[in-house]
């Protein structure tokens, strides 16, 4: 026992532990530096980056480490790069580290919902932005286990680098263990050492697991309120340019709160109002035009030579069984689907191209989305979960719209309030229920004022007594906002109260259109019909067998 | 090739002389890497001047190119006597071998540092050139002397480590080996002949040895500790020290053995540094110096041997 407390304190092999924690840093430092770049040229659009990153990974994934250091320490040198022994190691666990984290970044990051990295898209996000404030700050989180695991076994094996003549702790340990015959306790004391090193890495581990936990309050000590804002980086009020006007709202609630929503009386149009109202609306410019647009996905056609043009403060409806294009169509207007032939057209201008027919790159089509404001809703609602309902809101409007923080928060709980959730502002959306999600994510999608809103069967995802609450808001967006809208949707009986058309699709053509009240009550075409006859019972416009 | 700033110089000498706190160990060990460049310039005070002293003044007239210089020494320092770590203080490599490099190094003007890998990586360390020389208890034979030029300065008997008592009567590299476990380090040239007992083990109706390959000296010794193997063949020396420090569990076997020559290894493209240790070494033969610590370590008077350069195609 007083060998071991000798051996235990002895500074020669304390001095080993700093030699040891070097080699770790320079491999898990390196590692991480090739790990991100091996990363990137994974996922890859080029195949020739991705086919030399998954070479490299086969290569050094697939040879010992133990290999590894002694080639780069007794086979470099031939080739004119005489590194020291510690260069050596850290560059053999860097280049062995690298295929492992590139691999936890890689799933970290494909980890993340791709239907929020659609909405993000559909607000006009940059790959950067998106990068930044939605998939890294949900991916670091994921990752704090996997790379707590890496570092742990980085040193661990750093002690391999005793071959190579690195005086770290192992190496340490065995020369005194040869010089003193002192076996057991010189290894038990290195041992006791090393479960000391890594016991400070779990730890470190910990902190940051805790410090990242969505669903704890903020921290009040300034030292895990740095940790949060480092690995986040979600932090307010990052960008400050010049603002736009103020917003003039109305400030009553479109929804007050779930209560007052659910049972709403609606009272229909009268036939006079409704022709009145489409003669004004035909005489309207046209918002969105879509041409004989076509698209497959591989050998089968989803959209074949459609047409649609919906003019300023038109509702349109989207009906139609599944499978029909629906969403392809909706997904195509906001160019986050790319197709074969046609053209689709938004306030004049021709989406995914320049002028003259140059196709847009992801980048420049960022920046059309956000100046020609589509806005989107989708199915499952797709909240940055990361982020609280007003975050959710504001947060484009600082990234991609460069408002202040101020400012959008601002907007952000008019929005809110007006979707009748001004008291969650601060919740999280797996806090919320899925009526109340999707009123957040169509706060999200009014607030940069769009020019036109796609709703993707708003309502499927919710459970039936959650519908009404957003049927409601989005009612009210029509009827008093009159704004421009496109929804897919299975409720017939709904489409028949907002819609001013409908269009009908089936197998990726529009098989029938015209004034919602015409053809949900006598349809012409017979699928249009059957497709009444069985969503019926929702319908009271179904005509009875 | 050699170090000129002497910044890698001697990490070990310098480090850790006996720190007072525990935790002080990395400025003091910061402070004494530099202090270590200032004061390790090789060479002799007028006190205690050995006898070669004005000899080796002339060599170093002779072969400036060594002088002020760093040259690595690789090592495998877990042979006591020869090569270990200084049990009383850890930051040092003392031995015969060890004393040795510094009188060379006094002698020609260079410093020496010393880097420790496993036996069979000193030859493969010093041809990428991460080491200047060997100096390392390790045996000139003609197999070696293909990869790397040696010079003589001592010979050896083998000797044969057994448990206490020699339970399998193990009586040297020979048909008593027969059947049993040795315990060797990859690379010791011991290897080839107890694999060659296979064939006359064989024709005698016995089983072939089988051997373990082990990294360093230690390892084996612990092998036969643990009864993993039943014999160990190396130099006497180390065979005696492991039955200095286990009197009760080893015993070296009344044996008949082959002496061998240990050697100082040089690249083989540089002669320069060859011709100059060989004179240098003559020196210290000489004065007697070398005897000296023959006998300050135990290692047999008799065991000396003239420079010697063996080299082979």
């Amino acid at each position: 026992m007083e060998l071991f407390l000798h051996y235990l304190t002895l500074d020669y092999l304390l001095y080993g532990i700093s030699l040891t924690l070097e080699v770790t840093a320079l491999g898990l430092a390196g590692g991480l530096f090739l790990g991100v770049i091996l990363a990137g040229m994974q996922m890859s659009r080029h195949r020739w980056l991705s086919g030399f990153a998954r070479a490299y990974a086969v290569i050094f994934r697939g040879t010992p480490l133990l290999l590894q250091m002694v080639f780069a320490y007794d086979a470099l040198p031939h080739i004119g790069l005489k590194l020291s022994a510690m260069g050596a190691a850290g560059l053999a666990l860097a280049a062995n580290e690298a295929p492992f984290i590139a691999e936890i970044l890689r799933s970290g990051v494909l980890g993340v919902d791709r239907g929020q990295v659609a909405a993000g898209q559909a607000l006009g996000m940059s790959s950067s932005v998106l990068m930044r404030r939605i998939i890294a700050p949900q991916a670091i989180r994921t990752m704090i286990p996997a790379f707590g695991n890496e570092s742990v076994s980085a040193l661990k094996n750093s002690s391999l680098a005793s071959i190579i003549s690195v005086q770290e702790l192992t190496l340490r340990s065995t020369q005194l263990a040869s010089s003193t015959f002192d076996f057991f306790s010189i290894f038990f004391a290195s041992g006791v050492l090393y479960l000391l090193l890594t016991s400070a890495i779990g730890g470190l581990q910990l902190v940051a697991e805790f410090s990242l936990d969505l669903d704890r309050a903020p921290s009040r000590h300034p030292l895990l309120r740095w940790f949060s804002r480092f690995f986040a980086g979600n932090a307010k009020g990052t960008s400050a340019a010049p603002a736009q006007a103020a917003s003039n709202v109305a400030s009553e609630p479109l929804a007050s709160d779930e209560q007052a929503v659910s049972p709403a009386v609606v009272i229909p149009m009268s036939r006079r109002d409704r022709a009145a109202r489409s003669a004004g609306l035909s005489q309207g410019k046209i918002m969105v035009q879509v041409q004989n647009l076509s698209k497959r996905f591989g050998d089968h056609p989803v959209l074949s030579g459609l047409n649609l043009t919906v003019r300023t403060g038109e509702v349109v409806a989207l009906l139609g069984p599944s499978g029909s294009g629906k969403s392809t169509l909706l997904r195509c207007i906001n160019r986050l689907e790319e197709w074969e032939d046609g053209a689709v057209r938004v306030g004049g201008r021709r989406v995914g191209y320049a002028e003259g027919g140059i196709v847009l790159t992801p980048t420049e089509v960022a920046k059309q989305r956000a100046v020609l404001g589509v806005g989107m809703v989708f199915q499952q609602f797709n909240l940055f979960s990361h982020l609280t309902a007003l975050e959710n809101v504001s947060g484009p409007l600082r990234w991609v719209h460069g408002m202040s923080a101020a400012q959008a928060d601002r907007r952000a709980h008019e929005l809110l309030q007006r979707v009748g959730l001004g008291h969650r502002a601060h919740a999280l959306p797996r806090h919320l229920s899925g009526g109340q999600q999707q009123r957040v994510a169509i706060a999200r999608a009014l607030a940069p004022r769009p020019s036109v809103l796609l709703l993707d069967e708003p309502t499927s995802a919710l459970d039936p007594e959650l519908v009404n609450e957003v049927l409601e808001v989005i009612r009210k967006l029509a009827v008093e906002d009159g704004l421009t809208m496109i929804i897919s949707t299975h409720q017939v009986r709904f489409a028949r109260e907002i819609a001013d058309r409908v269009t009908f699709l089936s197998n990726g053509i529009v098989t029938e259109e015209g004034p919602a009240d015409e053809v949900l009550t006598r349809p012409k075409h017979p699928l249009t019909a059957r497709f009444l006859r069985v969503m019926g019972a929702d319908s009271p416009a179904a005509i009875p067998l | 090739m050699f170090n000129n700033q002497g910044t890698t110089s001697l990490p070990e000498q310098a480090s850790c002389k006996k720190a007072n706190s525990p935790f002080s160990w990395l400025s003091k060990t910061l402070l004494g890497v530099s202090f270590a460049i200032v004061i390790a310039s090789p060479g002799y005070a007028a006190t205690e001047a050995p006898a070669h002293a004005k000899a080796c003044l002339a060599l170093q007239a002779k072969f400036p190119q060594f002088k002020g210089k760093t040259l690595v020494d690789a090592i495998n320092p877990h042979t006591p006597g020869y090569e270990s770590l200084d049990p009383k203080d850890p930051g040092k490599y003392i031995g015969f071998d060890i004393d040795l490099a510094e009188e060379l190094g006094r002698c020609l003007g260079f410093s020496v540092s010393y880097k420790p890998v496993a036996f069979p990586a000193l030859i493969p360390t010093m041809q990428s050139g991460q080491a200047d020389l060997i100096i390392s208890d390790i045996y000139a034979t003609e197999e070696r002397a293909k990869a790397v030029d040696f010079i003589t300065y001592s010979k050896v008997s083998d000797g044969v480590l057994v448990a206490k008592g020699n339970p399998k009567k193990i009586t040297g590299i020979d048909l008593s080996m027969c059947g049993t476990t040795a315990a060797e380090n990859t690379g010791f040239v011991e290897v080839p002949l107890i694999e060659n007992l296979a064939g006359p083990c064989k024709a005698a109706g016995k089983p072939a040895p089988v051997l373990q390959l082990y990294n360093n000296n230690a390892d084996c010794v612990q092998a036969i500790l643990a009864g993993r193997a039943d014999t160990y063949v190396n130099d006497v020396n180390t065979v005696d020290h492991a039955v200095k420090a286990y009197p009760d569990k080893l015993s070296k076997a009344l044996a008949v053995t082959l002496p061998y020559f240990i050697g100082i290894g040089v690249p083989k493209n540089n002669p320069q540094l060859r011709d100059a240790i060989v004179a240098a070494l003559t020196e210290i033969q000489k004065s007697g110096f070398e005897t000296a610590l023959l006998k300050k370590w135990s290692l047999g008077e008799g065991s000396l041997e003239a420079p010697r350069v063996i080299t082979s195609k």
